[in-house]
């Protein structure tokens, strides 16, 4: 009987002793891609882009032209033939079922209404893809949750859902909190949204809508906002001695011991060595079988 | 000797009625809660963060195996949730498999809720009678899209394939028979004086204190309140669709009972209006293959057997993955009025309170 060839192992790192121990640096596999750009939504941004975009295909069209006029001014001294006249391209229109839902100016009456009664509390209304928005200052969502719950015009009964997103590339806010408020007796919907710097405690929205009490500690749990004046909060899906929180950017998405094999691309036979190491410390002789 | 002290006792997280790993806290005086304290999270495998990093078309898979008794409707919201981000237009007669699909999806749930609460509170006959019919829409799942329970049955865009061949001669039969099919349960229960007993003035919850904390579903139409997202905001093909938003105002465990039995009454005239209006056409849109969304951000909900099942997603430019995604699972929310319904009531009818909030734990922990 030979012996099984046993390739050279590559190296492994120790997964720490404790259950709740993350090392974020230790594993290579476990490195985090933080991301790049702010995905807020906004009018004024889209606009601004816009703008941009268009003066930077002018200046393009502009230096096309000068440089086709310093072409044929050359041509005519050389004597030779003119060159071709430069053409404006055009945006390329792709043939499909894709209308992209871009931002609009607020139109609806409840978010103009809101901007009249709430006056410089509001930071942005827009409309996209047939949703409303309103940005608040930060500390002036209570009074607008009251305001959109007992004003007679705006009647918003029910927070449908409260969410929050991290924004770590963001400089001046690291958390965007959004609360969906639906209408059922005028059948709209509605989204007010805050942006939180880290550490910041919004006050709860549990004294307007008592529906908000799961969803924001869904919120400490995931994200690790604290509200404030909240009955609860402490942590709802994790468990209470959990550390980091999951939805955050900065959080790997694996765990110890589940990446860091990878079972497509196991050209070094770590998986056969790893089966040995296991069967060796449980005093199994994996590469000699018994003789019968 | 006799103490009197309130005693706190667990109900689950191991428990055949909690339909899942739920663990209920209660303090106990005699026979009576006095406090009630739900402590979920035991099923939570970060759905979200999963879904966060992949791609569009991948996050689908996990819808289904949020809720998986209703896999076809939080498909349906997860596709629509995309199709709103992204501004697809669904093709016509894609829209109408989708309705048919997810009212079909619509009994197998109530059917599987009806079988299962009834079980909870001691009628057992229904239980088998239920998961019968039931297995007739697993068939039709099946005969679909190849899979019975996570069912991936539809795609950002349309769907992937057409309905087989004698699909509708299936559902017709099914239809035909069901009707029946209801009466004999109906029969079973309707006035029986046991169920009556268990369920008539059990676990109460007022108009008012369901849209405070934000239930919605049959629970909130047996308060009185007629909100249904099929008829509020409709979508996929329910503007097209002639039925009723049954209610009922005696806001007990009876009266959403009764509001489930007439929903799938409503289900099934939906479903013989798809089939007789079916449209032809193509089912998919035409779409790249690989999507990638303007800075954008959307909350779509529809009504899922549950209640309101809402998607939130956050489009970044050029990004192939979402890079927030969020579900508003209705049994999360709706598990929320749970103290509300039992303290104060029996130990025993906390099994009932549970059994009609319809909750799967799969959705609530994520």
């Amino acid at each position: 009987m030979t012996e099984p060839i046993i390739p050279p192992a590559p190296e492994v790192p120790e997964a720490p002793a404790g259950p709740y121990v993350y090392d974020y640096a230790a594993s290579p596999q476990r490195q985090v891609v933080m991301p790049k750009t702010v995905p807020l939504p906004s009018y004024r941004t889209y606009l601004a882009e816009v703008k941009a975009a268009a003066e930077a295909d002018e200046a393009k069209w502009k230096k096309m032209q000068a440089d086709y006029e310093t072409a044929k001014a050359k041509a005519e001294a050389d004597g030779k033939d003119a060159p071709k006249p430069p053409v404006r391209p055009v945006p390329r229109k792709d043939d499909n079922d894709l209308k992209t839902p871009w931002p609009q100016e607020a139109k609806d009456a409840d978010l103009l209404l809101l901007q009249e009664l709430l006056g410089a509390k509001v930071q942005e209304i827009f409309e996209q893809a047939g949703e409303l928005t309103c940005q608040l200052e930060k500390g002036a969502l209570h009074e607008a949750l009251l305001l959109c719950r007992d004003h007679e015009d705006l009647h918003y009964e029910m927070l449908a859902d409260q969410s929050a997103t991290h924004y770590p590339a963001a400089s001046d806010f690291a958390y965007s909190v959004v609360y969906h408020l639906t209408s059922i007796s005028r059948r709209k919907r509605l989204r007010l949204r805050i942006l939180v710097p880290e550490g910041f405690v919004p006050e709860s929205a549990c004294s307007v809508y008592p529906s908000a009490n799961w969803m924001e500690r869904e919120i400490f749990d995931m994200l690790g906002i604290a509200f404030a004046n909240h009955p609860d909060m402490t942590r709802i899906l994790c468990p209470d001695d959990w550390e980091g929180h999951a939805l955050r950017k900065d959080y790997p998405v694996v765990g110890w011991g589940q990446r860091d094999i990878s079972f497509r691309e196991d050209r070094g036979g770590m998986i056969e060595r790893i089966a040995l190491q296991k069967a060796g410390q449980l005093g199994i002789n994996l590469k000699q079988p018994k003789a019968d | 000797m006799f103490k009197n002290e309130e005693m706190e006792i667990n109900l689950g997280p191991q428990h055949p009625s909690t339909h899942g790993v739920l663990r209920v806290k209660l303090r106990l005086d005699g026979e009576t809660i006095t406090h009630c304290k739900p402590v979920i999270g035991y099923l939570h495998r970060g759905v979200e963060k999963i879904c966060e990093n992949q791609t569009f078309f991948q996050g689908q898979v996990w819808t289904d195996r949020m809720d998986y008794c209703s896999a076809v409707a939080n498909n349906l919201g997860w596709a629509e949730a995309n199709e709103k981000l992204f501004g697809i237009t669904v093709p016509r007669r894609a829209q109408y498999i989708r309705t048919l699909l997810n009212e079909f999806n619509r009994l197998a749930s109530h059917l599987i809720w009806l079988a299962t609460h009834a079980l909870d509170i001691g009628a057992m006959t229904v239980f088998l009678y239920a998961f019968r019919e039931r297995e007739d829409i697993l068939d039709m799942n099946e005969a679909f899209c190849g899979s019975r329970l996570t069912t991936t049955a539809f795609r950002i865009g349309g769907l992937r394939e057409d309905l087989p061949p004698g699909f509708e001669k299936m559902a017709r039969k099914f239809l035909a028979k069901f009707p029946t099919c209801l009466e004999e349960y109906e029969n079973l229960l309707s006035e029986n004086r046991i169920w009556k007993k268990r369920t008539v003035g059990v676990a109460m919850l007022s108009a008012e204190d369901a849209i405070a904390l934000g239930v919605t579903g049959p629970v909130l139409r047996a308060a009185g309140v007629p909100y249904d997202i099929r008829k509020a905001f409709p979508y996929a093909a329910y503007a097209e669709m002639d039925f009723e938003v049954p209610t009922q105002t005696a806001a007990d465990t009876y009266a959403r009972y009764l509001v489930r039995m007439a929903e799938m009454r409503q289900s099934a005239r939906i479903i013989q209006q798809c089939l007789d209006g079916m449209p032809e056409g193509p089912v998919m849109a035409k779409i790249p293959k690989i999507l990638k969304p303007e800075v954008n951000e959307v909350y779509h909900a529809t009504e899922a057997p549950k209640g309101e099942i809402g998607y939130y997603l956050v489009g970044e430019k050029g990004s192939t993955n979402p890079y927030r995604f969020h579900v508003r699972a209705p049994g999360f929310i709706n598990l929320q009025s749970l103290p509300k319904m039992a303290e104060g009531g029996l130990i025993a009818d906390i099994v009932a309170a549970i059994g009609t909030l319809d909750i799967v734990l799969g959705e609530i922990d994520r």
